[in-house]
């Protein structure tokens, strides 16, 4: 848990005036009650009050409030729409939030080249909506995507649903116009492929905010699939769900999604959506996409291998509107929580997708050691487990043994040589665990990436590495700076 | 000081040339210790370094500025970890492709990747290129199937980035860093790859004799009609095209797509859109390979696929005219293309690279020569202008090579 003691860094009344100027006095926001509006984003137990928050409304306003932070000495944090849940737009003290949530046009839409070139404000859903009547759309689909935008997804490589099948967001972004640390615009990439030199959109694209502000974005379109076609299947247990996953991705069928939930997980969505589902030990909802022939044959078969697996009921929605009830149902999962608990901590482990059965034991393992509830929904396909770590605040002791119980997931993460984070990013939630996914060494090379972008660590500082260099300083031992030494100075 | 033994070491011979320049001393580590030793051993000697894997595609990039030592992964060729039910291997950068896809065949998988020569391409060799197939028509490239790699840098210090799971944003994206970066960054010592499973049936067909334009409306219609091929590549064949595409998948679907795309084009049987048989459609692959490893001058061009008609009627026509026996294959859904021949006059072809250069550098086009002859060489720049971006990659490159001394000059903008 993180709520800062340090006191509050006053920005000057003069950059204040000077930033007001830039962007317009009702888009620069320095009162105090305004500011606890971005002083946390979806991780709402971390808050850091900001020094400043500006709204610009393009890349010349963009590039003018870098410049002035800059030449004052001031860290920049990125944010969009303030949905992340790993504390990626949580400020630092003093820091200047600049808000990409007025940017929210939509520039270009090349239908024939299959691409379209947006502001880093645009909700990721509102994307996909455009392109519908085309009969194209944008694959990436985080839960949040009514509300999150394609700057927020870019920051942090978001994922979703889909992504064994359609990758993420970083499989989708052609290119980015970037504003540097210091106000330098440079474009990444582009609608053609291969441009040659290094893949820095490739590097840009989940790097936390702390590269570059992304003023536009150029994102891949695709062609809707022919068809789609959904199943939801109950089961006793994570155990029977777990392998009919498994026997599904042996027979060769690659689903577009594959999502399992646990029995809590499911009564947490009904309690909140009414959704009609029976009370099970678990549930697997996956849909097929594709030609036609193909996902019929597919669908089917994947039917069967439930049902082998052990299967105690499968259901087919009869139309749109039941299969958009099924995917509301998981989708509200996590907010769903909030029904059957006061407080509750969602975990972003990683598995390879082989050992869910056993992790899950585990997990349950460890909850009852704790004394605590974990609902769980898994993105079964690509291994990425979303416990939800139920908690009640009130209650002395609990929130700490929860932080503990999510950290003991993560670990067991790594030791089955996963991931601490599929899709939330490390922001300032995981970044004590860094050390423990990469060596001193990985941590290094990462940090020489961000270096060469921003070399005075203005963007984001404090995110994702625990103990970054001075990028001045020659490889070898860490040693500190003289002025931090003195005290002067602090790291991130 | 490290206790790993040395790295079996000789002489450069003229075999051992990057584009002309030799190298004094050859390694050939056998474990990724020792080659780490090796770079390790260079740093301290401010020695530079080149890096060889099958040896086929050096001739992409311009001529190192410097090369003391090459270091050769022929021996790094284990497969050092392969998951199957979790569909991912992970391999040392000396296994060629080939015998990646025959252990990962065994179960059922592959690795979504299909240029030529892979008896002879390494992963590490393929990485540092960029180098792709057909099959990136539905897959895409290197850079959406890796999900991990381990690099040992220009000081010799090992490092890696990813994981072996396919959804991990954890960290920079080191694996993403190193695709097509030419060996200027850091030695590729590990590669990790998602898998796909082998498909159970396929069939191919090819619609003959189309213009340009008539290619380019071929893979809209396609689009249009909601057909996913797993490859589509043009072939020239004289004047005209030759559209080979391939469906994949469970035989239903595959059936379908093919009896779909068959009414699409609107020709009955037997004219010129046909269904190969597996003899045939082994040829027409066949093909398509010979014609991507064609030479002694070949340029990959990138460019906006609605822009193939005029492209190919004007820029690209003047550079195939000054080819001898002059081929090109197209992927029209992607914006890629390879031109290759025999270079009729240096100078003129130069002139025509430029010109091609000059119409795709509006919408973020490129030409990059991937052979040439010496004497093109001296006439046009490999790589092109270096994009917007290059401060940044300069800059990149500073932080991870201080002393520029892997293969130093031979990556754009003479990085």
């Amino acid at each position: 848990m993180s709520v800062s003691n340090a006191p509050a860094v006053t920005i000057s009344r003069d950059v204040v005036a000077r930033m007001s100027a830039l962007v317009g006095a009702k888009n620069c926001i320095s009162n105090p009650s305004d500011l606890r509006t971005y002083e946390c984003d979806g991780l709402t137990s971390f808050r850091v009050m900001p020094g400043l928050v500006v709204l610009p409304a393009s890349t010349a306003e963009v590039v003018a409030v870098v410049k002035l932070a800059w030449e004052n000495g001031l860290a920049l944090v990125p944010r969009g729409a303030g949905t992340g849940l790993s504390g990626g737009a949580l400020p630092v003290p003093g820091c200047v939030v600049v808000a990409l949530t007025r940017m929210k046009r939509i520039l270009e839409v090349d239908l024939e080249n299959g691409f379209l070139r947006v502001q880093p404000g645009v909700a990721n859903l509102d994307v996909s909506k455009h392109l519908g009547p085309a009969g194209t759309y944008y694959a990436p689909d985080p839960s949040s995507q009514s509300v999150c935008t394609i700057g927020g997804n870019v920051s942090e490589n978001s994922g979703g649903a889909h992504c064994l099948k359609y990758g993420f967001t970083s499989n989708h972004v052609l290119g980015a116009r970037v504003v540097l640390a210091d106000g330098t615009v440079v474009d990444l990439g582009g609608p053609a492929l291969d441009s040659p030199g290094y893949d820095l959109t490739g590097i840009f694209v989940g790097s936390e905010g702390m590269l570059g502000i992304v003023t536009e974005v150029v994102l891949r379109m695709l062609r809707k699939p022919q068809a789609t076609r959904t199943f939801f299947a109950t089961f006793p247990s994570t155990d029977e769900a777990g392998n009919a996953v498994s026997s599904i991705i042996a027979s060769g069928v690659v689903p577009a999604a594959i999502e399992m939930m646990d029995g809590l997980a499911m009564r947490a969505a009904v309690a909140a959506t009414g959704v009609d589902w029976p009370d099970v030990g678990a549930s697997l909802l996956m849909d097929v996409d594709g030609p036609l022939a193909e996902v019929e044959h597919t669908s089917r078969h994947s039917v069967e291998l439930a049902r082998e697996a052990g299967a105690l009921e499968v259901r087919i929605p009869k139309d749109e509107n039941e299969r958009a009830l099924m995917w509301k149902g998981r989708k509200s999962a996590f907010a769903a929580v909030g029904r059957i608990s006061p407080n509750y901590i969602v975990q972003d482990g990683v598995i390879p997708r082989s050992t869910i059965a056993e992790v899950l034991h585990e997990v349950a393992e460890l909850s009852k050691k704790a004394g605590l509830r974990v609902a769980n929904v898994f993105h079964a396909g690509d291994g990425n487990l979303h416990p939800l770590v139920l908690y009640d605040a009130r209650v002395p002791g609990q929130e700490k043994a929860a932080e503990e119980l999510g950290g003991a997931i993560l670990r067991l993460c790594l030791r089955l040589g996963g991931s601490i984070t599929g899709e939330h990013g490390v922001g300032a939630e995981k970044v004590a665990y860094m050390g423990e996914m990469f060596t001193e060494a990985d941590l290094e090379t990462m940090q020489r990436v961000r270096c060469a972008f921003d070399p005075e660590r203005r963007l984001n500082p404090g995110k994702v590495f625990p103990t970054p260099r001075l990028c001045g300083d020659l490889p070898g031992p860490y040693v500190p700076h003289p002025s931090e030494l003195s005290g002067e100075a602090t790291r991130g | 000081m490290n206790a790993t033994a040395p790295a079996a070491v000789r002489a450069g011979a003229s075999a051992d040339a990057i584009l002309g320049v030799l190298p004094k001393e050859v390694f050939s580590p056998s474990t990724v210790e020792e080659a780490a030793a090796v770079l390790e051993e260079k740093a301290r000697a401010s020695a530079s370094v080149g890096f060889v894997g099958g040896g086929t595609a050096l001739g992409l990039g311009r001529p190192p500025r410097r090369l003391d030592a090459v270091l050769r992964t022929e021996h790094l060729t284990r497969i050092v970890e392969h998951a199957p039910s979790d569909q991912i291997i992970v391999v040392e950068a000396g296994i060629t492709l080939a015998d990646l896809q025959r252990a990962v065949g065994a179960h059922g998988q592959r690795l979504a990747l299909d240029p030529p020569l892979p008896e002879r391409r390494t992963i590490g060799g393929l990485l540092a290129t960029n180098g792709f197939g057909p099959l990136r028509t539905r897959y895409g490239s290197l850079r959406d199937l890796i999900i991990g790699v381990s690099l040992v840098r220009a000081d010799g210090v090992s490092a890696k980035g990813g994981g072996k799971v396919v959804k991990n944003v954890a960290g920079f994206d080191l694996p993403k860093m190193m695709v097509g970066s030419l060996g200027t960054l850091g030695l590729v010592a590990t590669v990790t790859f998602r898998l796909h499973p082998l498909p159970e049936s396929d069939v191919t067909l090819v619609a003959r004799a189309r213009t340009a334009r008539g290619v380019r409306e071929l893979a809209s219609a396609m689009r249009g009609a909601q057909l996913e091929p797993a490859a589509v590549a043009a072939l020239l064949q004289g004047q005209r095209f030759d559209v080979a595409i391939r469906f994949e998948g469970f035989p239903a679907g595959v059936a379908e797509q093919r009896d779909r795309l068959r009414q699409l084009v609107g020709q009955p049987p037997g004219s010129d859109c046909d269904v190969l048989s597996e003899a045939e459609a082994r040829a027409v692959w066949e093909l398509h390979d010979a014609l991507r490893t064609a030479g002694p001058l070949r340029a990959k061009l990138a460019f906006l696929p609605a822009a193939l008609d005029a492209l190919a009627e004007g820029p690209l026509a003047k550079l195939m005219d000054a080819l001898g026996e002059p081929s090109f294959v197209l992927y029209p859904t992607l914006g890629l293309g390879f031109v290759a021949g025999l270079p009729k006059d240096a100078a003129l072809v130069a002139q025509a690279v430029e010109s091609v250069r000059g119409s795709l550098a509006g919408t973020g086009g490129s030409l990059v020569l991937e052979e040439a002859p010496d004497d093109v060489r001296v006439h046009a720049d490999p790589w092109g202008p270096p994009p917007a971006s290059f401060a940044l990659m300069r800059e990149l490159k500073d932080r991870l090579d201080p002393e520029g001394r892997l293969n130093p000059g031979r990556f754009v903008g003479g990085i």
